[in-house]
C-alpha cells in the first residue's frame, strides 16, 4: 500500500517538474527539445509494452510511427481533414500493419517476429521512395497544420498524452492480463500448457503497443509539421530501444525516465553532431554489458526502499 | 530471355554468398548475426580503402579486406556475442548495435557519398549478342567456387565434421572433444569472410555507402526463411529463387518493385510452411 503510495507521489512530482521546466526556463527551443523528448516517451512505452513484457523484440517500431505519421499527413493535406481526426485514424492504420506483420510471425517461436518487423521498417521506408509521386518521396510531406498553434500548448497536451498513455498501459501491464504477458516471456510453453491462448496476448499486445506508437507518430507529424521516409529508419528504432534499456526493461515507466534522460543529453551533446548516433549504439552496448536491468526504474526501485524506511 | 538468365544467375550468387554465412553461423551457433551485412560492408569499403589509400594492387588488397573482416567476425563473436548467447534477444541487440556502430564509424571516416570500388575485370563481355560486365561474370563464377569449396570443407574434412557435430547437438559434441566455443570463431571468420567476398565482388556494379549494409541483411533474411533456418542447400536454392524473381519482376515490371518480392516470399512463407523448404526443425 505504501508502496503505491510512493509511486503515485513520484509520478505526481515528476509530471509536475516536467509541466514546470518551461516555465521556469522558458524560450521556445527548450519547449521543442521538452516536447520531442515526451513524444520519444510514448514510443518507448508504447515499446516497452510489447516487447518489454512478452519478451518478443521489436526491432522495427519505427514501422508504426512511421505509418503514423504519414496518415496524419495524408489526411491532413490530401484530404484536408482537421488535424485532430490525425489521432484516432493513425491509431487504426498501425494497428492493420500490426495485424498484417504480427498474424504470420508471432505465432511461431524463434526470432522471426524481430526480423519480420526490421524488414517490415526497411521496406516501408523504401516504399515512400518509390511511390514517391503519392508520398513525396525524399522530400515527404509538406505543409502540415499543427495541432494546436500555441507551442507551450502543444507541449502540455503532449505530456498529457504521455501521462495518459502510460497511465493506461501501466495499469494493463499490472492487471491480470499483464501477467499473462510476463508468464509467456518467462515460458511459453508452460503458457499453452495451462490453456493460455498464447498467440492471442502476443498478437493483442503487438497491436496496442503499435496503437500507441502510431498516435505518437501522429503527434509528432504534427509537431514538425512534416513527415519524411526518415522516420521509418532503422535508427529511429534502435533509439527508442536504447532508450527502453536505459529505463529498464518491462517497468513500463522507466522508459519514459530513459527517453527523457537521453534526449536531453543529446542536446548537451549536440556539438559532437555526427557523432551522436555513435555515442547511441555505443551506449547500447555498454549498457548491455553493465546494466542489463537498465539505469531508471531500478534506481527508483531502491529509492522507494530507502524512502519506506526500516521495516 | 537470355539477359534475364544471365543478370538472375549473378544476383543469385552474391545472394547466396550473403545467405550461406548467415545460415551457417545460425546453424552452428544458433547465433542471428544482425551484423551479417556489416561484414559485406566493410569488405567493399575496405577494398576501396586499400586500393585507393595505399594504392595497392586490387588482388591483395582484396584478400586483406575479406581477412581483416573475418578477423573482426572473430572479434565480434568472441567479445561481445560470446558472453551474450544465453539469450537469443541479447545477441541480436548486440549485433544490431554493432552493425549501427559499423555503419557509423564508415560514415564518420568516408562520409556518407558513393564510393568506387575498383573492377577485377573491366572488359565486358558478349554472351549470345548480350552484353556483360565481366565483373559480374566474376562474381557468378568466385561465387559458385568459394560455395563449392564450403561445402566440400564441410562434408569432406576433419574440422568440416566437427562444425557438423556441433551443429547438430553442440552438448553431445563437446562430450567428444570438440572445442565448440573454438567451432563457433572458425564458423564466424568462414561466414564474414564470404560476406566480404560478396561485398569485393559486388562492390563494382552495387552502391557502395554507409547503410549498404541493410538490404543485404533483410535479402538474407528473406532467403533463409524461404530455405529453412540453418540449411545450406535450402538457402542456395532460395537465393536462386529470389535471385531469378527479382530479376524477372525487374525486367517485366518495373525495378522499383524488386524490394516487394523478398517481402512477400518472406511473409508467404511464413503463413504457409514457416520451418522453410528445408527447414529441419519445426519452427513451432
Amino acid at each position: 500500500m505504501f508502496g503505491k503510495r510512493i509511486d503515485f507521489v513520484g509520478a505526481v512530482v515528476f509530471v509536475a517538474f516536467m509541466a514546470a521546466l518551461p516555465l521556469i526556463f522558458g524560450g521556445n527551443y527548450l519547449i521543442g527539445v521538452l516536447t520531442v523528448s515526451v513524444i520519444y516517451g510514448i514510443w518507448a512505452v508504447s515499446w516497452d509494452f510489447m516487447s518489454g513484457l512478452t519478451g518478443r523484440e521489436n526491432f522495427g517500431h519505427s514501422l508504426f510511427i512511421g505509418v503514423g505519421a504519414y496518415t496524419a499527413g495524408f489526411l491532413n493535406t490530401k484530404f484536408g481533414l482537421n488535424g485532430w481526426w490525425s489521432l484516432p485514424a493513425s491509431m487504426i492504420v498501425a494497428t492493420v500493419f500490426a495485424l498484417i506483420i504480427g498474424v504470420p510471425t508471432l505465432r511461431l517461436r524463434g526470432p522471426y517476429f524481430a526480423l519480420a518487423m526490421l524488414s517490415g521498417a526497411v521496406i516501408m521506408q523504401r516504399l515512400m521512395l518509390i511511390f514517391w509521386e503519392q508520398t513525396g518521396g525524399e522530400e515527404g510531406i509538406n505543409g502540415i497544420e499543427p495541432l494546436i498553434r500555441s507551442q507551450l500548448g502543444f507541449y502540455y497536451f503532449a505530456l498529457a498524452t504521455l501521462v495518459a498513455t502510460t497511465a493506461l498501459l501501466l495499469a494493463l501491464a499490472r492487471s491480470h492480463w499483464g501477467l499473462i504477458l510476463r508468464a509467456i516471456r518467462g515460458d511459453e510453453a508452460t503458457c499453452q500448457a495451462a490453456g493460455i491462448n498464447v498467440t492471442y496476448y502476443k498478437i493483442a499486445s503487438l497491436v496496442i503497443s503499435a496503437a500507441f506508437a502510431g498516435a505518437g507518430g501522429a503527434l509528432y507529424a504534427h509537431y514538425q509539421l512534416q513527415v519524411s521516409p526518415q522516420l521509418f529508419a532503422i535508427v529511429t528504432s534502435i533509439t527508442i530501444i536504447t532508450m527502453v534499456y536505459v529505463g529498464g526493461m518491462a517497468s513500463i515507466y522507466g522508459p519514459v525516465g530513459g527517453a527523457i534522460l537521453l534526449l536531453l543529453l543529446t542536446e548537451l551533446l549536440r556539438d559532437f553532431g555526427e557523432w551522436r548516433l555513435m555515442v547511441y549504439s555505443c551506449t547500447l552496448i555498454l549498457i548491455l554489458f553493465f546494466l542489463p536491468n537498465g539505469l531508471i526504474a531500478p534506481t527508483w526501485r531502491r529509492m522507494k526502499t530507502l524512502l519506506a524506511g526500516p521495516k | 530471355m537470355l539477359e534475364i538468365l544471365i543478370h538472375g544467375a549473378v544476383s543469385s550468387a552474391i545472394y547466396a554468398m550473403l545467405a550461406v554465412g548467415f545460415t551457417l553461423i545460425f546453424g552452428v551457433a544458433r547465433v542471428l548475426n544482425l551484423a551479417h551485412g556489416s561484414f559485406y560492408a566493410l569488405g567493399a569499403y575496405g577494398a576501396y580503402y586499400f586500393t585507393s589509400h595505399f594504392h595497392m594492387p586490387l588482388l591483395p588488397a582484396a584478400l586483406l579486406a575479406i581477412g581483416l573482416v573475418a578477423l573482426f567476425g572473430v572479434f565480434v563473436e568472441k567479445v561481445l556475442v560470446r558472453p551474450m548467447r544465453r539469450s537469443q534477444l541479447a545477441v541480436l541487440m548486440i549485433t544490431l548495435a554493432v552493425a549501427l556502430v559499423v555503419e557509423q564509424a564508415l560514415f564518420l571516416t568516408f562520409g556518407s557519398e558513393y564510393r568506387n570500388v575498383p573492377e577485377f575485370v573491366s572488359r565486358k563481355f558478349t554472351i549470345g549478342g548480350v552484353d556483360v560486365g565481366g565483373q559480374r561474370l566474376l562474381a557468378l563464377a568466385v561465387s559458385v567456387i568459394l560455395i563449392g569449396l564450403l561445402w566440400i570443407f564441410i562434408q569432406r574434412t576433419r574440422l568440416g565434421s566437427a562444425i557438423l557435430a556441433v551443429s547438430q547437438d553442440p552438448e553431445a559434441a563437446s562430450y567428444m572433444g570438440i572445442p565448440s566455443d573454438r567451432i563457433f570463431s572458425i564458423v564466424m571468420a568462414l561466414s564474414a569472410a564470404l560476406a566480404a567476398a560478396a561485398g569485393v565482388l559486388a562492390g563494382p556494379f552495387l552502391t557502395v555507402q554507409p547503410t549498404m549494409w541493410l538490404l543485404p541483411i533483410v535479402k538474407a533474411f528473406a532467403i533463409v526463411i524461404v530455405g529453412g533456418l540453418g540449411s545450406i542447400p535450402g538457402s542456395i536454392l532460395a537465393a536462386l529463387m529470389l535471385g531469378y524473381a527479382e530479376t524477372i519482376v525487374g525486367y517485366t515490371i518495373s525495378t522499383s518493385w524488386t524490394e516487394i518480392v523478398s517481402v512477400a516470399a518472406t511473409l508467404l512463407m511464413l503463413v504457409f510452411r514457416p520451418a522453410g523448404m528445408f527447414g529441419k526443425r519445426a519452427a513451432f
